[in-house]
């Protein structure tokens, strides 16, 4: 177990180093949210929905805020594979599944906090309709925090399974292109999964998906009651719980029948 | 006429050797049909809900979208040298090696790269442009063809021009500079939709900086016989040109950073 805390925390610093890059993206995804607010704002002017816009705006701010959860893997971990260096990380006397999840999870942690929280402070100073809204309540924020959390936690063993595609393929861009897609579209990030039609919330929001940011988004904004929270929260373990369980039978799996691309 | 040939060649040759790999090639070629149906999927799922913006309908909205996954998707698909390798080229120091031959470097760059993946991006952009002018009850006459030709041509050498913004900063800086991704894929996801839905600061950004709404807005909605801002409709061959406009200025900017190019060496 200390191991992986330590790997943990060296990715975590190992995050910090880049700085520069980050107004730069800070700066462009800061531009993305307001094309799309301003999208909303034109759609909601021509046909006023029951969910009220300042839901909807917050809803863009925070999947942008957190943009780099979702979509972000591991380098090294990709560059091994390719090259085969992967079998010396075999040696390690570490469980291999648990020590790369220590690593994107610093990685994806870190590096959306650096990103999101001066681009939500930013957010918030936009004016009324435009920006993000304060939380519901006290616990409904204490409660998206919780949730966000398992939601990073559930995102690493996502990542985890597209890591066990690549190492079977080799090739990063198929496989992994089309789960990062069916991730992007369900996960809310391109429309907010409260604007897909509403016969198809009681299954999208059931998805593993929904449970990374939708979720805690919904928590925050008051669309879920805090009171099913522990429902929604349970849901969330009961999904990592199974993706971390599928993704170590993959990597064992693959790990049997593994052919090292010798250099 | 030689440039053209050696281009139609190197592009042959691209093409032969990204299908030596069929399966990984047709792997990556779903993926990308599954990205852009996505995104397609998003706008109708939109028109679901809202079913109008600003008072253009269903139908108007799939044909904007189709325009501009067409023009985006065809430029990727054959300027891949300057959309997506030439930071690499930069950093690397692989431009090094073009700076030696008797041809254009511009040239030599949209010569290295293609992405013929991006070819189910472009059926999906069709696909949309044929769906949204039999939904709008287009009346297909020569001359709106023509305004949908040129409206595509001009939008490819505007979208080239806006990723040459970002290789002459490579060249300056090296790094290449995200912040211009807001003009290049801001500019895609934005004007999708077409400009007047936009706060004027926005509309501004994409008629004068980044001129898409002339280049694509105005000739589509032109076609769809309801015309932008009221514009006559001489306007909508005309206004493409600002297209190849920003090409021409962005390709003398090129050519002039270039002497300030100090290879990294490696």
């Amino acid at each position: 177990m200390r191991a992986y805390l330590s790997v943990f925390r060296m990715r975590l610093r190992m995050e910090t180093q880049y700085r520069g890059a980050m107004i730069g993206g800070i700066l462009c995804q800061m531009f993305f949210g307001l094309v799309l607010v301003a999208l909303y704002r034109a759609l909601y002017a021509g046909k006023p929905q029951a969910l009220p816009i300042e839901h909807v705006t917050t809803y863009v701010w925070l999947q942008q805020a957190f943009f780099r959860m979702l979509l972000s893997s591991d380098p090294d971990l990709l560059d091994k594979i390719r090259s085969g260096n992967i079998s010396y990380d075999m040696c390690r006397p570490v469980n291999m599944y648990w020590f790369y999840y220590a690593r994107i999870a610093a990685q994806k942690m870190m590096g959306s906090l650096m990103r999101g929280i001066p681009m939500l402070i930013l957010a918030f100073l936009l004016p009324k309709g435009w920006g993000l809204m304060l939380p519901a309540s006290v616990p409904g924020l204490v409660m998206a925090v919780i949730a966000l959390a398992l939601g990073l936690l559930c995102i690493c063993a996502l990542e985890n399974i597209t890591m066990g595609f690549t190492m079977l393929t080799l090739d990063p861009r198929g496989m992994q292109g089309v789960l990062n897609l069916l991730m992007i579209t369900f996960s809310g990030n391109l429309l907010p999964l409260t604007l897909f039609p509403d016969s198809w919330q009681r299954v999208i929001t059931a998805l593993p998906y929904a449970q990374l940011l939708d979720a805690p988004i919904r928590l925050y904004t008051g669309e879920y009651d805090v009171a099913y929270a522990p429902g929604i929260i349970g849901l969330q373990a009961g999904w990592t719980a199974v993706l971390v369980a599928f993704g170590m039978w993959m990597w064992s799996t693959n790990r049997k029948r593994m052919i090292v691309q010798g250099g | 006429m030689n440039t053209l040939k050696l281009y139609l060649r190197s592009m042959g040759m691209l093409l032969k050797s990204h299908l030596q790999y069929p399966a990984s090639f047709f792997m990556q070629t779903i993926a990308q049909l599954v990205m852009e149906g996505g995104e397609m999927m998003v706008v109708i799922l939109i028109v679901d809900r809202f079913e109008q913006l600003n008072g253009w309908t269903g139908g108007n909205l799939f044909f904007f979208f189709g325009v501009m996954s067409v023009s985006f998707y065809i430029t990727e698909f054959f300027g891949r040298g300057v959309t997506g390798d030439f930071p690499a080229m930069v950093r690397t120091g692989k431009l090094d090696t073009l700076l030696l031959r008797p041809r254009g470097i511009l040239t030599q760059v949209l010569c290295s790269g293609v992405d013929p993946r991006r070819i189910t991006c472009i059926a999906v952009g069709v696909a949309a442009l044929v769906m949204g002018s039999t939904l709008s009850g287009v009346e297909w006459s020569f001359l709106k063809a023509l305004a949908l030709f040129e409206a595509i041509c001009m939008s490819c050498m505007l979208i080239l021009g806006l990723f040459l913004i970002e290789a002459v900063f490579t060249i300056h800086s090296v790094k290449s500079v995200e912040l211009v991704n807001a003009l290049t894929y801001g500019g895609r996801s934005a004007c999708q939709y077409p400009v007047d839905i936009y706060p004027a600061p926005l509309r501004v950004l994409f008629t004068v900086v980044a001129p898409f709404a002339l280049t694509q807005h105005v000739p589509a909605a032109y076609i769809l016989g309801k015309p932008l801002y009221g514009w006559p409709g001489w306007t909508a061959f005309v206004t493409p040109l600002s297209g190849a406009a920003v090409f021409c200025i962005m390709t003398i900017l090129f050519n002039r950073g270039m002497r300030f190019y100090r290879s990294t060496g490696s």
